[in-house]
């Protein structure tokens, strides 16, 4: 690929954002290339060297604060007519709960997320209490009552225990998947506003 | 390693590429190479931050044939270089507090 064909994709792909921002980063990468020419690579290497334009833009992107982006997309829209302004208006009952479903749509996939995180680390809470429960009661019962049962309860309680250990290390990796899935999500949303720009 | 503490990091890393002399994006990801690897994205986003920050200035000047940008350092730039120097201190004889501790729990 050469420059050109670099510069020419990367501004496609950066399409949604601020065109000076478009252009600050296009100037940025251009001498980029050029000062790596004039080190002596050639042309294809230079731009090689850069790396995937989807990389790239993915990083920008998600350098980009949202309401940047949701600010440009509502720029570019500014100059209504007077027919859109009325529609608009007309609309709102339609279109403003559209918005607001959305959002809620949004939210509650974040909430339902870390209601999954947090119900994990319940489970993780209670087995612990039941292990430390099972001991005590085992103890407690093993003296004042029946020695096999107490022993018994003292066992389960142990148990619970060791399996605690292992509930612990599957709710980290789960909260750490979560959390991942949850800037992933980020980044398809911003996605989502660039992608509608470009149709 | 922790995101801000990166972050802070690669700030002062920047500024320093350009304490002696002005630099060019290029040359600062050279400079940097052998102490820590720096993607072009992330650069332009620690010499944004620096210039809104009055770290930097930015001037535009004619090189063979071309327009490359210069960054220079201003005085608050310098000042953050010795700011982090003694807050380094201060991490240094942290660190040295913890792995002291870790002898005695051996």
């Amino acid at each position: 690929m050469n420059k050109q064909d670099f510069l020419a994709e990367l501004e496609r792909a950066l399409r949604g954002l601020p065109q000076t921002d478009i252009e600050d980063r296009l100037t940025f990468y251009s001498e980029m290339i050029d000062d790596r020419i004039e080190e002596g690579l050639s042309e294809e290497a230079a731009v090689a060297d850069i790396g995937e334009v989807s990389e790239i833009a993915a990083q920008i992107i998600s350098d980009t604060p949202l309401a940047k982006i949701a600010k440009e997309r509502f720029k570019q829209k500014q100059t209504l007519k007077t027919w859109e302004i009325i529609l608009l208006a007309v609309g709102s009952p339609i279109w403003l709960s559209l918005i607001i479903a959305l959002v809620a749509v949004i939210l509650s996939v974040y909430i339902s997320l870390w209601a999954v995180i947090i119900s994990l680390w319940a489970v993780f809470a209670s087995v612990i209490a039941c292990s430390a429960a099972s001991v005590f009661g085992g103890i407690i019962i093993a003296i004042t009552n029946k020695v096999p049962s107490g022993i018994a309860l003292i066992g389960a309680g142990i148990f619970c225990g060791g399996l605690s250990v292992f509930i612990f290390y599957g709710c980290k990796i789960a909260t750490k998947g979560i959390l991942i899935l949850t800037k992933k999500l980020a980044v398809w949303i911003k996605n989502c506003f660039i992608k509608k720009e470009v149709a | 390693m922790d995101v801000q503490l990166k972050r802070g990091l690669l700030d002062v890393c920047v500024l320093s590429a350009i304490k002696s002399e002005d630099s060019y994006g290029y040359k600062i990801i050279k400079d940097m190479k052998p102490y820590i690897e720096l993607s072009e994205s992330t650069l332009y986003t620690i010499l944004k931050r620096l210039e809104t920050a009055n770290m930097l200035t930015v001037r535009t000047a004619e090189h063979g044939g071309r327009l490359r940008k210069y960054y220079h350092i201003t005085d608050a730039g310098i000042k953050r270089i010795e700011e982090f120097k003694t807050e380094w201190q201060e991490i240094l004889s942290i660190y040295q507090f913890v792995t002291k501790e870790g002898e005695a729990d051996e």
